[in-house]
This record gives structure tokens, C-alpha cells and sequence, in this order.
């Protein structure tokens, strides 16, 4: 099982009725397989806060309730989970926070584990997916245990792993009297200052609970290491200056699988519960050892908190403190700090970098291209947000100058012209449906609020396609399979106040041009709509039949190939020293954009099988 | 390491029983059916019973015509479910360039199994050259290289897309897992219709394999 299916299993055997995520890399498939099981209701909310909100509503319903995110969603979500503390639950609530650190798909790597810190949340971090099934069954207990929401702490490591898990059966829990306790729920000053005081009491408790079962070897356990050859036992291992030395490591989740791959004769102790810190487990573990290291990904969180309780240990100093930190990194780490590692002496590559990179790209047929293109030839400043059109802002196309968070874009460019911004061709604010809908609509009530003359596209392909095509209000369909009403993007922003709204077909170039020249002519805030669907989801698009380069007409004059479009490639053949191009007939969606630009004709539709007829 | 032509389950328990990991990467390009070669490499070893089997899926955005690569790692025993560099025992290419982008990693005995096919990305237009001469750059490089035409091969059995399962045909020659292991794994990832076509996808390809002489 993935480790994020292995999550939604171990949610649903512990009970869990409601499940609430906003997708997003590396939780997604928590809730993806949450949906699939029978006595759980699983919603794909409209952002983060409210999918938090969903099941903080649900956990006081009585109801064992769990929601995901990645680490942009934490902080989308911070509100609810900082508060959610304070007050404390009624059904279990497990909160399931994926990092990413490497960067697969995050926007940066924040480290997660200060949220848990911050507000007082108890963490695990299980280390494959045994752990994440086994650590979110013990969430769900400790939640409503210790009258607090639990957070299981997983990365991308951990959450998109595959190995073996030992299921069981789906318990019976039954729905706990829904709360009416205006003391518990109601964050007044007076009923929050004691609610402080018992999060702090409920903390204390919760210590006491880490360090026996660090004790017991329940959730923190020491494995002894391998017997090295020529050691003076497990735990033994040699020095490049020559002897040997007793090595401990302190490690959870990913890190600690990447600890005992790189050096597999340490002694370990794994750390199953992060916050609150068994400090004296790790005291009685370093007494046993002559150097103590610790093995974390991204910020010396561990590290920090040990060495203020005095115990002595090294770990940023030889490890990391960005990026994934994978078993050679550790081991290199661990060649640094004067140990003989044979497997990890030598500096290996693991990729060929001179061989041309292959970023992912816009499908060919995808509905953004077209305003993609037509925004570069305007020569705008764009100021981009979440979605597959931020994969143009790489060469070919490059028309994207900034993709910041959720929501950003619109308030981002009503700051940019208030700053007299937009001296090239013009600004504009790009956003997708679901990220319109996610965080972007107050931004837009702003602009309209403040007078503020922003331009904004919404690239609507009625899905939320970047994370694997979730549904979004725009839908006519919920996760949970209801059918319902999407909602109207143009009646929205109409609502709002914006008095032009344009809606466009982005398969029509000249189109495309027309409507931005008229939304950044018009003197109050506008927005265009672009009104194609996405080519992947909910599935594949037919193809509205494909096109085929004439090779004696093409001039190779390379406009067709600025669109970035993965069907069509360069031939041998040349023309004054530039390769001609051809189409791959077989991969071509017939969205005809290169016939558009094609200024000499060699473009022409092959295939008669055109359900519009164009 | 590699050899095991007339595979049982003794001479996996041989294999593996010294401690060996096999460390096998399965590369391509979005779209092509890494993530199912993959699945079908995992759950062969997963099916063959008494070993550790760990996946590390994907990362970044496998249907949108991006680098995908897919680690799998088999023994007894098992720790990381990712693979170090310099330390690929099999590498699966399904295009030729992210075969030889990921070259550096095979060990020096590893075997290569890498599908002739070529897709340029859009990025060449702006003046990146693209490695035209990957297969035999591969094979220069390495002792062990099996170029697969797998699209022409699939084809001729009927479709274009059971190229994969060529490819893990001819892989399948290396491995110490019975042919039946190897059908139950296709049968558990392949739709029940298509699965006749990926049986004789799955044979051309141990040929394809066998007669490689590695």
C-alpha cells in the first residue's frame, strides 16, 4: 500500500465517518481512497480552512472525523488548527499534514513540524506505511483520550512509498453525544484564557504518555545496529582515522529509513512520537553511546530541543538543512563527520545532466495555451497562481513572471498597480477555477471594493487538475457522488461588481488577443474566462481531429514550436538552417493553434473525424 | 546478478538469501505506463512470497509529458525504499534520452533494458540539443544494453500501448521469478480484456530478452 493509502485504511478501521482535504502533493490519495469506503463521507472542500472547519464541525458532532493537506494547506489552515487546540474535540479529530521536502510539487519546504510546536498539537511521524496505518488507528485514541486533535506527520517520502501493511476490520464506533458547550467551543477571552491553562495540563499528561511509551518501546524503540565485521559489536562503528566508536542516531519518519540504509551498525533510536518529545528516552539512549547524531530533514527541530535539554548532539552540522534527505545524503553526512563508509565515500551521480531536461509540460490540446501564447505576444506582465499554467513559465512559451500561493495572483496585481507596475504590454492576474474558488474571489471583491483597475483571467478547466483532476465547486458532481449545482464563474464575478466580464474560446488565437486588449482597455476591474475543459479529467478529451505539417510549405519558421506544444517536434529537414516540424498525428487534440499561427499554410487538419465540424 | 533464465523458487531463495537487494528503476515519460511496469515488477516479487518488496512511486507530474521514474527494490530484507545512486542493478528505459539520463546510476555489471523509441521534448526547440544517439551511447557505456523497438514490437501484436509489458518481458529474463508469478502480477494490473494482448506482449519481450545472451 502507498502510505497515503495505508492513512486512509488505518482512518478507516479506527471509524473515521467524515474526511474533508482540499487536494494537494503528497496528500492527496489520503482522501482520494478515504472516498472509496462504505460509512465514510469524503468531500473535496473549497481550500484547506474549510475542509479543517468540516471536520473540527464533524469531531464535535461526535463524530471520529480526519482531514489532509500539504504543508501550503497547514498554513492556509492555520487558523482552525491552532484554535482547534485550545478547545479540544469531542470525536477523535486526526489532522494528516504531508511535507514535501525536496520540492517534488511544493512551493517551498517549510518545515511542519512548527505547527505542531506552535500550537501545542501532538504529533507522530510514522517512517512506511505499517506506521501510517498502525499511527492513525493511535491518533484517533489519543485525540479523544487527551481531549485534543491529534496530527499525523508524514512526507513525501513517507506518503508516496509502497510497502507491505497487516490490515484488520473497520471497528464499531459509535457517535459520541454531539457537544453543545458553549464554554468548550466558544473562544471568548473568557473562557480561552482557561482554555490555555487546560491545553497546557492536557500538554503535561500528554509528556507523560511520550516518555512511557518511549520507556516501554511502544512508540519510540532502540534497535541495537548491525554487527559490523571486525567491530567489537552492534552499535560499533569505524573511524576513518582508524578504531572504532560507539554511534547513536536519533531519527523518525523518512529520515530514520534513510539513517539505517546509510549506517546500518549505529545504534537507533526511532522516534514514533515527535511533539511531545520523549527527552528522557533520548538521554538514557545518548548515555549508551559516544556520539550521538541526529538525523532530521529540513530544520534542527529535534536537535534544538535536545541540545536545550543538555544533551549533547550533532546534526545540521553534517547533514542538510534543504532538501530531501536521502540515504546518500546521510551517508555522506555521516563520511564527513569522520566515520569509514565505504558504500558512501565517493561522490556517485546519480543523472547524466547534460542530457536535455524534460520538465512536465501543457498537454497537447490543453486549454491554456492558447491565452498562454497570446499573453507572451502582448508582452504582459503576468502574475500567475496554483495551476498547470504555471508549467508555461518555463521556455518555450515563458509568459509567466510570477506563481506565488493560492489566491495570490489577484491581490498580488492590484498591489503591482498601485505600484504604477505594468509598463510593458499591461499586467494581468491569471488563476484557475478551483484556485479562483479556493482563495481567489476575495481577493477580486478587493479589487472591486478599492477601485483598483486590475485585469484578472480565470483559466477555467472546470476541474482541479494539477493534483490528478479533484472535483470543485464548478462541478456537477461531488466526491461523494451527488449530483449538484456548479457554480457560475461569470455570475460570481458579475455579483462581486465587475462590470466586464468577457468569456472566450482559448482555441481561438484571434479571440484570445481581442478579449485581453478589451479586459485591460476597460477602465474598472475586468475578468475574461477561457471556457474549454481540461484534456485529462474527469477523462481523457477526444480529440477534435488532428492536423499534419505540409513539409515542402513549412519555413521552419518556429512559431508552431513557441506554443510548447508536446505533439508537435522538429525533423531533419531544414530551412535556412532552422528544423522544419512536423505533427505527431497520433497525440495531435485538433486544437488547431499552430494552423492559427502557421503563416504560410503548411498546417492543415489530416483527420475528418471533427465532432464540431470546424 | 543477473542470468536466472529458467527461473523457481529455489533459485530466488539462492539469490536473495546472501543478503541481496535487487534495485531495479523503470524510467520513461509521463503518459507511457511506468507507473504500471512498476506496479507489475513489484507485485511479481510481492507475489513470489518470503520477500520485501518496497516502491517509491513517482514524483512530479506523471501525466504531463515529464521525466517519471519508479524505484523498486526486492530482498529479504530492505530498508530504503529509494535507490542510491550508482547502485541500479536493472534499469527499464522506455525512451532511449531517460535511459541515458539516468545511466550514471546503473553499477557496472547492471543491465539495461532500453525501448528504442524517441520523444523529443518541446524544450529542443529552443536549441537544447536532444540525444538522438542515446541507445548507442547506453551501449558504449555499459556492458549489458538490450535495445527493445517495444512500439514496433506492440504493435505487431495488436496495440501500440502494451510496449511496456515488452519491455518487462525481456527484463522478466533477469529476474529469478516463475513466468506464472510474472501473469498473476499482469493479471492483478492489466484490465481482464487487454489482458490476453499483454501475455504475448510479456512473451515477445523474454524473447526478446533471452536472446540477448547476457
Amino acid at each position: 500500500m502507498l502510505g497515503n493509502e495505508a492513512v486512509a485504511r488505518g482512518a478507516w478501521e479506527a471509524g473515521v465517518h467524515v474526511a474533508a482535504a482540499y487536494p494537494g502533493t503528497p496528500s492527496t490519495e489520503i482522501v482520494t481512497s478515504l472516498a472509496r469506503y462504505e460509512g465514510v463521507y469524503a468531500e473535496w472542500s473549497t481550500n484547506e480552512k474549510v475542509a479543517y472547519e468540516v471536520a473540527f464541525g464533524a469531531s464535535m458532532g461526535g463524530a471520529r472525523a480526519l482531514t489532509a493537506m500539504k504543508s501550503a494547506g497547514a498554513s492556509v489552515a492555520a487558523d482552525p488548527l491552532i484554535t482547534s487546540v485550545y478547545t479540544g474535540v469531542n470525536g477523535g479529530l486526526v489532522v494528516c499534514l504531508a511535507g514535501d521536502p525536496g520540492m517534488a510539487s511544493g512551493m517551498t519546504e517549510q518545515d511542519d513540524r512548527y505547527f505542531g510546536r506552535m500550537s501545542s498539537m501532538p504529533m507522530l511521524e510514522p517512517a512506511d506505511s505499517q506506521e501510517c496505518y498502525d499511527f492513525v488507528k493511535l491518533a484517533f485514541e489519543l485525540s479523544e483520550t487527551y481531549d485534543v486533535p491529534v496530527m499525523v506527520r508524514l512526507s513525501i517520502q513517507t506518503a508516496h512509498q509502497k510497502s507491505i501493511v497487516r490490515v484488520g476490520e473497520r471497528q464499531a464506533v459509535e457517535r459520541k453525544p454531539p457537544h453543545r458547550k458553549t464554554e468548550k467551543y466558544s473562544l471568548l477571552p473568557r473562557f480561552s484564557r482557561p482554555m490555555h491553562r487546560s491545553l497546557i495540563e492536557r500538554f503535561e499528561r500528554l509528556t507523560g504518555y511520550a516518555e512511557a511509551t518511549a520507556a516501554s518501546g511502544e512508540l519510540a524503540r532502540v534497535e541495537p545496529g548491525a554487527a559490523l565485521p571486525g567491530s567489537e559489536g552492534s552499535g560499533w562503528v569505524p573511524l576513518a582515522e582508524g578504531g572504532h566508536t560507539r554511534i547513536g542516531v536519533v531519527a523518525a519518519g523518512a529520515a530514520c529509513i534513510s539513517a539505517k540504509e546509510a549506517l546500518p551498525g549505529a545504534a537507533l533510536l526511532k522516534l514514533g512520537m515527535i511533539h511531545p518529545l520523549p527527552v528522557e528516552a533520548v538521554r538514557r539512549f545518548a548515555a549508551t553511546v559516544d556520539r550521538l547524531f541526529v538525523v532530521e530533514e529540513l530544520e534542527p527541530y529535534l536537535e534544538e530541543q535536545l541540545l536545550a535539554a543538555g544533551i549533547s548532539c550533532e546534526g545540521k552540522r553534517w547533514f542538510p538543512q534543504w532538501g530531501e534527505l536521502t540515504p546518500v545524503r546521510v551517508g555522506r553526512g555521516f563520511v564527513e563527520a569522520g566515520l569509514d563508509l565505504p558504500r558512501w565515500a565517493e561522490e556517485k551521480a546519480a543523472e547524466d545532466d547534460s542530457v536535455i531536461p524534460r520538465p512536465p509540460v501543457l498537454c497537447t490540446g490543453c486549454p491554456h495555451r492558447g491565452m498562454a501564447r497570446a499573453m507572451k505576444k502582448l508582452d504582459l506582465d503576468v502574475h500567475g497562481d496554483i495551476g498547470c499554467y504555471d508549467l508555461t513559465t518555463l521556455p518555450p512559451v515563458e509568459h509567466m513572471h510570477s506563481a506565488f500561493e493560492m489566491g495570490a495572483s489577484i491581490p498580488i496585481e492590484q498591489g503591482f498597480t498601485r505600484a504604477g507596475g505594468g509598463e510593458h504590454g499591461g499586467s494581468i492576474a491569471v488563476i484557475g477555477d478551483s484556485t479562483f474558488l479556493h482563495s481567489g474571489i476575495t481577493g477580486l471583491l478587493n479589487a472591486v471594493h478599492q477601485r483598483t483597475n486590475v485585469t484578472v483571467l480565470i483559466q477555467d478547466n472546470r476541474i482541479t487538475a494539477m493534483t490528478g483532476g479533484q472535483t470543485n465547486p464548478h462541478n456537477e458532481r461531488t466526491l461523494a457522488g451527488v449530483d449538484t449545482k456548479p457554480v457560475d464563474l461569470a455570475a460570481i464575478c458579475r455579483a462581486l461588481g465587475v462590470e466586464h466580464v468577457a468569456v472566450v474560446d482559448p482555441y481561438d488565437y484571434q479571440a484570445c488577443l481581442d478579449a485581453l486588449k478589451a479586459g485591460l482597455a476597460f477602465d474598472g476591474p475586468a475578468v475574461i474566462i477561457t471556457n474549454r475543459p481540461c484534456m485529462l479529467f474527469p477523462s481523457k478529451a477526444a480529440g477534435l481531429g488532428a492536423f499534419a505539417v505540409d513539409e515542402e510549405l513549412c519555413n521552419a519558421c518556429q512559431l508552431c514550436m513557441s506554443l510548447g506544444c508536446p505533439s508537435l517536434h522538429h525533423v531533419e529537414a531544414t530551412h535556412k538552417g532552422r528544423h522544419k516540424v512536423a505533427i505527431d498525428t497520433d497525440t495531435c487534440a485538433g486544437c488547431s493553434l499552430c494552423e492559427q499561427l502557421c503563416g504560410t499554410g503548411a498546417i492543415r487538419r489530416v483527420d475528418a473525424s471533427d465532432p464540431e465540424g470546424a | 546478478m543477473s542470468a536466472a533464465h529458467t527461473a523457481t523458487g529455489e533459485a530466488a531463495a539462492r539469490h536473495y538469501a546472501g543478503g541481496a537487494v535487487d534495485d531495479i528503476m523503470v524510467v520513461g515519460v509521463g503518459g507511457q505506463g511506468v507507473i504500471v511496469a512498476a506496479a507489475v515488477i513489484a507485485d511479481t516479487a510481492m507475489l513470489h512470497g518470503g520477500l520485501e518488496v518496497k516502491l517509491s512511486e513517482t514524483r512530479g507530474m506523471s501525466q504531463r509529458g515529464g521525466s517519471v521514474s519508479s524505484h523498486i527494490r526486492v530482498g529479504e530484507r530492505v530498508v530504503a525504499p529509494s535507490i542510491s545512486p550508482g547502485e541500479v542493478d536493472y534499469l527499464l528505459a522506455f525512451e532511449a534520452a531517460e535511459g541515458l539520463r539516468v545511466a550514471p546510476s546503473l553499477t557496472p555489471g547492471g543491465v539495461a533494458i532500453v525501448n528504442t523509441q524517441q520523444i523529443v521534448p518541446p524544450l529542443a526547440s529552443t536549441g537544447i540539443a536532444y540525444p538522438f544517439d542515446a541507445v548507442e551511447r547506453l551501449a558504449a557505456g555499459h556492458a549489458h544494453v538490450t535495445p527493445v523497438d517495444g512500439n514496433a514490437v506492440a504493435e505487431g501484436i495488436g496495440d501500440v500501448k502494451v510496449a511496456g509489458i515488452v519491455l518487462v518481458g525481456a527484463l522478466a529474463v533477469h529476474l529469478p521469478f516463475a513466468v506464472e508469478t510474472w501473469e498473476r502480477a499482469l493479471e492483478r494490473n492489466v484490465p481482464p480484456k487487454w489482458l490476453e494482448m499483454n501475455f504475448a506482449a510479456f512473451a515477445a519481450g523474454r524473447k526478446i530478452g533471452a536472446g540477448d545472451g547476457a
